[in-house]
């Protein structure tokens, strides 16, 4: 019988200690990813050779469209927002040996429309008037391939095309936005 | 230690400040380079006639019988020729016109035809030559350069034979009389 109470006594004092001095410290952990961008394979090469139609018709010597239209390349990105765009800049081929102007009946430009088509968004532009880009287009988050595909090339004229080196250029911009309502405040 | 403390959350601040700022917008840029070439090219224009007849070279009558006829010029055009580079010229071969009986000719006789051939309207020297075959027949072939076009040119080209004449006004040995002009234009030799 002795030995019952001392046990229910001890009970007791354990239940009746955290009532009276139990403390809580929170410590709250946050962080934040940016919206971002990046371009993975941020580079790829169309090189077609020759450029102009051979043989002594009427045609030799003017653009071979067929060189540089269907040309395809790609290049690896991702964007990890939802507002990410996508835009595109075509360049002209230009003649880099022979800089003056072209003579009469001759072209030393040869223009085409580039199209970039990443996560089924497809973003265009043309080397063809005024310099800069085309529209940006919703691309959102996505990883992988951005296929850069060449069309419609022609030279200003449809005049034979001064002998030398032709070199141009599409640039692709991912730009990420803001998605997720952050300020600068 | 108030005043340390809002000086820490002023540091603080400013240090977020930039860090919000460069979360915003990381834009990145890929380029796909696009080249090709034009390899140098000159193209003669078909001829407008690939065969002159001149048909009778001689007087049938009157005091220069037997001799030769007076031959107006004939032109011969090339359209579109062109190079696609600078520094080319137009080189002009002739052979003279020779009977094609090929027997040592009679004395006050000759078996030869020449001509001066000119083709013009690529550079501002013409490429021209003249003939100057023996009465014989030797040393039919002549050859000119014009001169040389210092840019990429398209031109219809004109090529005039004029100026037929005989060694020493000779009489013509009967039979047929053939020549040639060959036109080649390419870049000029380099000096």
């Amino acid at each position: 019988m002795r030995s019952t109470y001392l046990i229910g006594f001890l009970g007791i004092v354990a239940c009746a200690a955290p009532a009276s001095a139990q403390s809580t410290g929170t410590v709250n952990i946050n962080g934040s990813v940016a919206d971002r961008c990046l371009f993975t394979t941020p580079s790829a090469t169309i090189s077609v050779g020759e450029l102009a139609q051979p043989g002594s018709g009427t045609n030799a010597g003017r653009l071979d469209a067929s060189k540089l239209d269907g040309q395809t390349r790609n290049l690896v990105g991702w964007c990890n927002g939802t507002a990410a765009t996508m835009s595109v800049e075509a360049l002209p081929l230009l003649n880099i040996d022979f800089t003056a102007a072209a003579p009469t009946g001759f072209d030393r430009r040869v223009d085409y429309s580039a199209a970039a088509v990443a996560n089924a968004a497809t973003a265009t532009d043309t080397s063809v008037g005024a310099a800069g880009g085309g529209s940006a287009v919703s691309v959102g988050m996505f990883t992988g391939n951005v296929a850069v595909t060449l069309s419609s090339s022609s030279s200003p004229t449809s005049g034979l095309l001064v002998a030398g080196t032709y070199q141009g250029q599409v640039i692709v911009t991912l730009t990420p936005n803001v998605s997720f309502g952050q300020t600068s405040q | 230690m108030t005043s340390l403390k809002a000086t820490a959350a002023a540091l603080a601040l400013l240090v977020a400040l930039p860090g919000v700022a460069n979360a915003q917008s990381t834009s990145d840029d890929a380029t796909v380079d696009v080249s090709g070439t034009v390899a140098g090219l000159c193209i003669l224009g078909d001829p407008s006639r690939t065969s002159v007849p001149l048909g009778q070279l001689i007087n049938t009558s009157g005091p220069q019988v037997g001799k030769l006829t007076a031959i107006s010029a004939q032109t011969i055009n090339l359209p579109n020729s062109f190079c696609n580079f600078a520094g080319t010229n137009l080189r002009v071969s002739a052979q003279a016109l020779l009977s094609s009986d090929t027997n040592a000719v009679q004395t006050g006789f000759a078996r030869a035809v020449n001509f001066t051939s000119t083709v013009s309207n690529w550079a501002t020297q013409n490429a021209t030559v003249t003939t100057a075959a023996a009465a014989g027949g030797a040393t039919p072939s002549a050859q000119g350069t014009g001169g040389t076009q210092p840019a990429p040119k398209i031109a219809d080209l004109t090529l005039t034979l004029n100026g037929f004449t005989v060694p020493s006004n000779l009489l013509l040995v009967a039979g047929t009389y053939s020549g040639s002009v060959t036109i080649t234009l390419g870049p000029a030799a380099t000096p």
